[in-house]
């Protein structure tokens, strides 16, 4: 298990927080480096060259936000989840734009981040960049323009809702991954509730009528029976 | 030329007291401060006159003038600062207003806030003293669900700030739709256990008219409405959902046979976090309402309620959006 010695970097300066993940995450058998401001979050990344960095986006000295995109200008490549602050419905789309590999909301429940770092980890391949960062998602003859916010299937646009197009796009970085409806309504809607599945459910009907995707046969998404959704087709990023 | 220059200044001689009171008025309405003392002001208008007479003898034309000059800016000076007058007490009940419902607001929260908290750090005693496993076990489920209560009401508090920040999807809206979405999903939560809820959808003469609007927004209006009346209801009382359109609006209802809201409650019900005198013991944030009146208003409608606690009992929740 080569995977839960990975080295994690935690940048949050809310030490009733960082103190009680850390130990935490490190029982779950990864070695974690805690820091709480972007300054140096930003220099330990280039120091310990970390295998995953959570950065919070509310810090002193430099935010989340700035420290990831300094990280990408450096080329640093790092996976990185960002920790949103409540109620700011913008930061899930700017977390999307600015190329982190997954998000979560605060408050969260330390297993649901568990299970992200190591589906991030999975995913992940050393030194490359990961779809969350690339601008233009290609699978077979689908497209998906993320500054443009358009998706194209062979070459011709695809009319979407905003949010249809912005369950696509989480899929699409997410490929192979099952995703459970309430971590699309999260990432998506930005909340939960319990009719909202039923939401999610809803979208996922357009974006297969716009896709023509058969669910019985998908080409790209595949219903999993009482867990969630999971893009199949194989993605790859550009730009 | 001679001739042209005498006429002018004939012209000039003539008007000056006129000239010199105009600029006495105007220097009183621009350097004079705010609500100068009536005398002031015609008193300007009288020094006005007398160096307009010193200068020329057309005294009663300078005095006419003066006189109107004078009379006219003060009428002026008195209708404006009746109209700022007005809108300054129309602002401070404004800000009297508002700051009220902050402090209501805020006492609320406080309240909302205290008692998960004072259970967490109960629960959290208990989990460091207890001995038996039993008892540690008890504990960290109390402490889970206090703080499943309060992030309860964050997610509610987020939502509202949510809806004020951004913008809503404008796509059309089948009504029957969303209902039997809505309908579907209470029937699934544990609170419908050996409850009933009815659907009615007028079917004739015409399919039911499509909406403008937010579908994801609609849905979690009417599912509170619902959630409520089942929160609000015993298993002998039925839940009716029903939409009705009149040709201009579409009104969504939810209905129960409850036992009703106190008539001292009813007009508050839609404040944020405040709690009837039959709601203090019930689950919740205390939002929801709250949230279904921000979602009809956003989507230029409104949100009613009529209730009755003598018989026939029973709480209708009415949502009207405008038809597409």
């Amino acid at each position: 298990m080569s995977i839960d010695r990975s080295t994690i970097l935690l940048a949050d300066d809310d030490p009733t927080i960082a103190d009680s993940l850390a130990p935490f995450l490190e029982r779950a058998g990864f070695h974690v480096l805690v820091v709480s401001d972007g300054v140096t979050a930003l220099e330990k990344a280039q120091a310990h060259h970390p295998e995953l960095i959570i950065l919070d986006v509310l810090m002193p000295r430099m935010d989340g936000r700035e420290t990831l995109r300094r990280l990408r200008k450096l080329n640093i490549w790092t996976p990185t989840i960002l920790l949103t602050k409540v109620g700011e419905a913008s930061e899930r789309a700017l977390a999307l734009e600015e190329g982190a590999d997954d998000y979560l909301n605060k408050p969260f429940d330390p297993h649901e981040l568990l299970a992200r770092i190591r589906a991030v980890l999975r995913r992940a391949r050393p030194g490359e960049r990961s779809l969350s960062s690339a601008w233009l998602l290609t699978a077979s003859e689908l497209v998906l323009d993320r500054r443009a916010r358009r998706a194209t299937l062979s070459g011709e646009t695809i009319e979407l809702t905003p949010k249809a197009l912005a369950v696509l796009e989480y899929l699409m970085t997410h490929p192979d991954e099952a995703i459970s409806r309430e971590r699309l309504l999260d990432a998506v809607w930005g909340w939960e509730y319990p009719a909202g599945t039923r939401t999610v459910d809803t979208r996922m009907a357009e974006l297969r009528r716009a896709l023509d995707d058969d669910p019985s046969e998908p080409r790209f998404i595949e219903t999993i029976p009482s867990e969630g959704y999971r893009f199949i087709a194989s993605v790859y990023g550009e730009g | 030329m001679r001739r042209l220059s005498r006429k002018w200044l004939r012209y000039a001689k003539l008007t000056l007291p006129m000239w010199v009171g105009l600029l006495l008025a105007g220097l009183a309405w621009f350097l004079i401060p705010f609500a100068p003392p009536t005398l002031t002001t015609i008193d300007i208008g009288i020094f006005g006159l007398v160096i307009g007479l010193s200068i020329r003898n057309t005294a009663l034309v300078a005095f006419l003038l003066g006189f109107f000059i004078t009379g006219g800016i003060l009428l002026v000076r008195y209708w404006d600062k009746r109209r700022v007058d007005e809108a300054h007490t129309l602002y401070a009940d404004y800000v009297e207003d508002a700051q009220q419902k902050r402090r209501h607001f805020l006492r609320r929260l406080d309240h909302e806030i205290k008692n998960p908290l004072t259970g967490l750090r109960a629960a959290l005693v208990n989990l460091q003293e207890a001995q038996a496993v039993d008892e540690r076990r008890q504990a960290g489920q109390n402490a889970d669900k206090a703080v499943e209560r309060l992030t309860r009401l964050l997610t509610d508090l987020r939502k509202l700030a949510d809806l004020d920040e951004r913008p809503i999807e404008r796509y059309a809206v089948n009504v029957p739709d969303l209902l039997d979405d809505v309908v579907d999903a209470a029937r699934a939560t544990p609170a419908h256990q050996g409850r009933s809820i009815s659907l009615l959808i007028p079917k004739i003469p015409s399919p039911f008219p499509m909406l403008t609007g937010d579908r994801d927004l609609l849905v979690l209006a009417v599912y509170n409405l619902v959630e409520n009346a089942l929160k609000f209801t015993s298993v002998n009382d039925s839940v009716e959902v029903r939409a009705l359109e009149d040709g201009r609006a579409i009104v969504i209802e939810v209905a129960d046979s409850g036992a009703g809201i106190a008539s001292d409650d009813m007009s508050k019900i839609f404040e944020e976090l405040y709690r009837g005198s039959n709601a203090r013991s019930t689950e919740g944030s205390g939002l929801g309402l709250a949230l279904v009146n921000r979602i009809a208003i956003l989507h230029g409608g409104g949100c009613g309620a009529r209730s009755s606690q003598a018989e026939p009992r029973g709480t209708v929740f009415s949502l009207r959006l405008p038809r597409r």
